[in-house]
């Protein structure tokens, strides 16, 4: 007797978002990217349609940033010239985006004037032609200055800025309305914080295709289940029609997976763990791998060894998906 | 200081003040509201009126221009009583309450308490009667006893059939020089039970009706109704706050408080009568009536606050499984617990459901009928519990969400119970800020009750002030003064000291507007676990009826904007306010709705919403303005 499989139906699907705009988009980016869009479950292709495949945003910091050895050395000489770095990213690791983490701005730390920042930007957005994600140094007064300025510097390339969050969101959120950049929305691992974020962000005016959510997750032994089961019921949101649900997620995986010991202790602290260079790249791949299966649009990613398996993880499933 | 007279025109109505009060002070005694947009400081203009006679005096003019003040014009804020005042307040700096009335009205959400009487389905055969007897003076030759000759008469009087009529000791003791001082013309009092009279007050003849109390034991506030037993006129009313308060502001703490020490148990349960007391105190000498005159009274209170008045020890009300001592309560005689009334008066509980559904919560359903209806009905009791019913004639079930004291005026900066000096009714202007409400009694506000809460949680809403999480605004585009931040909080003026009847502003606080969130999101979250439960979608309810002691009125639209009710037309509430003593006062004026209350006390299903995840899930979601879900909101966000 033939097995009919079960098909489930879903009467809404995940909201799609335009990131980056071309030349005659009124940007200068060489491509844009859009993500989101599907009508099923992650990559259950038998049910709907794949419609945007997944994609990596590499991380690049304003300063050169506090991370280990393994991870630095893949990078060479570029670390503390943001552009030059972004560049790399595109060209010898075929990052899909860039996610520019403004940390210098932190008045604890560098303290870097918002036109500093807004100058960082311009130079990346000149060195490269993929959509740019640029975030700031979560110090939320400071953020609202700086992300005021990086989006009046980067008018027209229809950026994803962030983060807005449930108690500073009023800022970041006019400033991308002007200058029509889209907005990251993140909220703690929670779904009613997420999706009342999503709310109070859409009635200042904001479209709802121009939110991606950021649901915060936990790395690998972390509370990655956590993550996985707010996400599923985020997706499970969207799919039945829960328009304040249904944004695509970013997945902050390169900065959760290694802030872990795992992801940093060396071989000589901890002999039974093994060689730290492979063991970072796993933890980082197989955070973003679990995630990618319930859902996650956009990873950002850190380590260039990590992103060439997830590459390969993404392609194998959605040529899955296309084999269908 | 010297008494001034100020005239209002075109009122023509006259107050007295002392020298030295402003004008727009003076107007708010004489109960005209006059705008003020600065709180009295003089900058904003808003305050003008027109001073027709007397020279009182001006301290400031702020912006009014030199033809203005010419023709008389003052800023009401800045000018002060001096010697006799005549005032012209113009249209333009009065709040305009009508206008405001008007537009509730027009939107059909406004509902005032329904005053619906079921005592005509139950028919009137109180729990306590009262008969005059004149008796034939005993002789030589007819010489049955006292007692024999009472009971004879008071049979046939009564047409007492199979009952029995009965004599407690103490009645006894006094029959003797009762009957001879009164000459054999007496007015007997009885209580009337399932299979007997039992004779409680024999006193000289008259034809004093019998009285009644009727007594709802909140958690927050107890209240109490005389009621005349002989028609069923409710003479009297008055409530306050439930003296256990002091002991905590829940039924959980109170608990805690009962069951600590020895003898807190019986100083909790003296706490609760004192209350009921000095409420009857009250009445009584309003009524020139004494403790003797009341026959009868029933009380209907939750399970713990029926425990407690009782004495009965409430630990395991509170201890899981939660299994109350008793359910039924059996007739009590009021010395046993100590009420001011007659002692060997007939005291009733009303029968609990659970131990989070009480008597007060039969007593309310009792008063809907629902249980007596084909369409499905839901009932929603607002208390210090959010206890609701849901069903029909075939079916009820029940459950209770614990919603917090806010909307009786607890854990609020300003809140109060729903009495003279509450506002009740708020309205914000979007553009200025500009604050109008009404106070029940119409007088000067010091607080504000429940439904002033509901209100101003919508329009402070509505105008931007908070957004839909709760959270202030600060940097509102109006610039209003009466948005501010103090050390403590940031809060929001509803009335200036100059408008109101203390000395300090009446403001509500960010923390206060968390509180009602949580209150409201506790009470929808409890309505949606039932209907979840029972597979019954809202659309199914023919009728919804409210009760609560949180104002005159129930303000749907705005209940519905917040999403504390559900979304469905305003056309399906029923608001009857406080559910409790009106079933009291049924139950106490006709023994069939005592007898329908123990059968609605069987009848109900109880559910416990702390087992599952269903409450929390939903109470969470809920704690947004209205809702994170707003497809179950269709009319608020279109």
């Amino acid at each position: 007797m033939p097995v009919t499989l079960v098909k489930e139906r879903f009467p809404s699907k995940v909201g799609e978002v335009v990131l980056g705009a071309t030349a005659e988009q009124g940007g200068t980016r060489t491509s844009t990217i859009v993500v989101g869009g599907d009508n099923l479950l992650p990559f259950l292709h038998f049910e709907g349609k794949v419609t945007n495949r997944p994609v990596i945003a590499m991380e690049v910091t304003d300063i050169v940033p506090p991370w280990n050895d393994a991870i630095k050395a893949q990078f060479g000489d570029v670390l503390d010239n943001p552009a030059a770095w972004a560049q790399k990213c595109v060209n010898e690791f075929g990052a899909d985006l860039i996610y520019l983490k403004l940390i210098g701005a932190d008045p604890e730390g560098f303290n870097r004037s918002p036109e500093d920042c807004a100058r960082v930007v311009k130079e990346v957005l000149a060195a490269v032609g993929v959509p740019l994600v640029v975030v700031g140094c979560e110090n939320a007064e400071k953020d609202n200055e700086v992300l005021a300025a990086v989006a009046e510097a980067g008018a027209g390339e229809n950026l994803l800025v962030g983060l807005a969050e449930q108690d500073n969101y009023k800022s970041i959120t006019a400033a991308a309305m002007v200058h029509k950049h889209n907005v990251i929305a993140r909220s703690p691992l929670d779904i009613n914080i997420c999706k009342q974020l999503n709310i109070l962000i859409n009635e200042m005016g904001l479209p709802l295709n121009r939110i991606v959510i950021d649901p915060m997750i936990g790395g690998l032994g972390f509370g990655i289940e956590y993550a996985y089961s707010i996400m599923e019921r985020a997706r499970l949101g969207a799919l039945a029609n829960d328009k304040m649900l249904s944004m695509p997620m970013i997945c902050t995986v390169g900065y959760e997976a290694n802030r872990s010991k795992e992801a940093n202790a060396s071989v000589e602290e901890f002999p039974g763990w093994g060689d730290l260079a492979e063991r970072g790249v796993l933890w980082e791949t197989l955070t973003a791998t679990a995630l990618l299966q319930v859902g996650a649009s956009i990873l950002l990613m850190r380590n260039p060894e990590a992103v060439k398996l997830v590459q390969r993880n993404i392609a194998d499933l959605v040529d899955a998906a296309v084999g269908a | 200081m010297a008494a001034c007279q100020v005239k209002f025109m075109p009122e023509s109505r006259t107050i007295e003040v002392e020298e030295g009060t402003s004008l727009v002070k003076a107007a708010a005694q004489a109960g005209i509201y006059i705008k003020s947009g600065c709180g009295a400081k003089g900058s904003c203009g808003a305050c003008r009126v027109i001073v027709l006679g007397g020279e009182p005096e001006v301290r400031a003019t702020g912006k009014l221009t030199p033809e203005d003040i010419a023709r008389g014009v003052r800023l009401s804020c800045q000018t002060f009583v001096h010697g006799d005042v005549t005032v012209e307040v113009p249209p333009e700096s009065r709040l305009q309450e009508h206008q405001v009335l008007m537009e509730d009205v027009q939107k059909g959400g406004l509902l005032q308490e329904t005053e619906q009487d079921l005592l005509d389905k139950f028919s009137l055969h109180p729990l306590s009667t009262k008969v005059r007897v004149k008796l034939s003076e005993p002789t030589l030759t007819e010489n049955a006893s006292d007692w024999a000759r009472l009971q004879l008469e008071l049979r046939r009087v009564l047409a007492a059939g199979a009952k029995g009529v009965e004599i407690p000791l103490s009645v006894l003791q006094t029959l003797p020089e009762a009957l001879r001082q009164a000459q054999w013309d007496v007015s007997v009092t009885l209580s009337e039970g399932e299979d007997k009279y039992t004779v409680v007050r024999v006193e000289k003849g008259n034809d004093r009706p019998p009285y009644g109390l009727a007594i709802d034991i909140g958690t927050t506030t107890v209240v109490v109704y005389l009621v005349d037993l002989s028609n069923g006129r409710v003479v009297d009313k008055q409530g306050t706050y439930n003296k256990q308060a002091k002991f905590g502001d829940d039924v959980i703490s109170r608990i805690v408080y009962a069951v600590d020490a020895p003898g807190n148990l019986q100083e909790i349960q003296r706490a609760v009568i004192d209350t009921i007391n000095s409420l009857t105190e009250q009445i009584l000498s309003r009524q020139k009536l004494e403790p003797d005159d009341l026959g009868a009274g029933v009380a209907a209170g939750n399970t713990t606050m029926t425990q407690l008045f009782l004495g009965v020890d409430p630990r395991y009300v509170r201890l899981e499984p939660y299994i109350p001592t008793m359910n039924g309560v059996p007739p009590l005689k009021a010395k046993e617990i100590g009420l001011k009334m007659l002692s060997e008066g007939l005291v009733q509980c009303f029968p609990s459901v659970a131990s989070y559904v009480g008597g007060d919560i039969v007593s309310g359903t009792m008063v809907t009928d629902m249980a007596n209806s084909e369409e499905i009905v839901l009932f929603i009791d607002i208390g210090t519990n959010g206890e609701i019913v849901l069903g029909n004639q075939d079916w009820l079930v029940s459950c209770a969400c614990s919603a917090g004291p806010c909307f009786e005026g607890g854990g609020i900066l300003f809140g109060m119970r729903a009495m003279p000096g509450a506002i009740e009714r708020v309205y914000i202007d979007p553009d200025s800020l500009d604050v109008t409400f009404k106070v029940v009694g119409r007088i000067l506000p010091v607080g504000i009750c429940g439904s002033g809460l509901v209100d101003a949680l919508a329009k402070l809403r509505e105008a931007g002030i908070i957004d839909r999480a709760g959270n202030f605004q600060m940097e509102h585009p109006s610039h209003s003064e009466r948005l501010r931040l103090t050390p403590d909080d940031k809060e929001f003026v509803l009335a200036w000291a100059h408008q109101a009847g203390g000395d300090k502003d009446v403001v509500i606080t960010e923390n206060d507007v968390k509180n009602l969130i949580r209150a409201k999101g506790a009470i929808y979250a409890g309505i949606r676990s039932l209907l979840t439960m029972v597979a019954v979608d809202v659309d199914m309810i023919s009728r919804i009826v409210i009760a609560g002691g949180f104002g005159n009125y129930l303000n749907v639209h705005d209940s519905v904007e917040i999403g504390l009710l559900p979304d469905v037309p305003a056309e399906r509430y029923e608001f009857i306010g406080n559910s409790s003593v009106k079933g009291a006062r049924l139950a106490l004026l006709s023994q069939n709705a005592w007898h329908e209350a123990a059968e609605l006390g069987k009848k109900m299903t109880y559910i416990e919403l702390s087992v599952g995840t269903t409450f929390m899930d939903e109470f969470v979601s809920a704690l947004f303005l209205p809702h994170t879900d707003l497809s179950l909101f269709p009319s608020v966000i279109s």
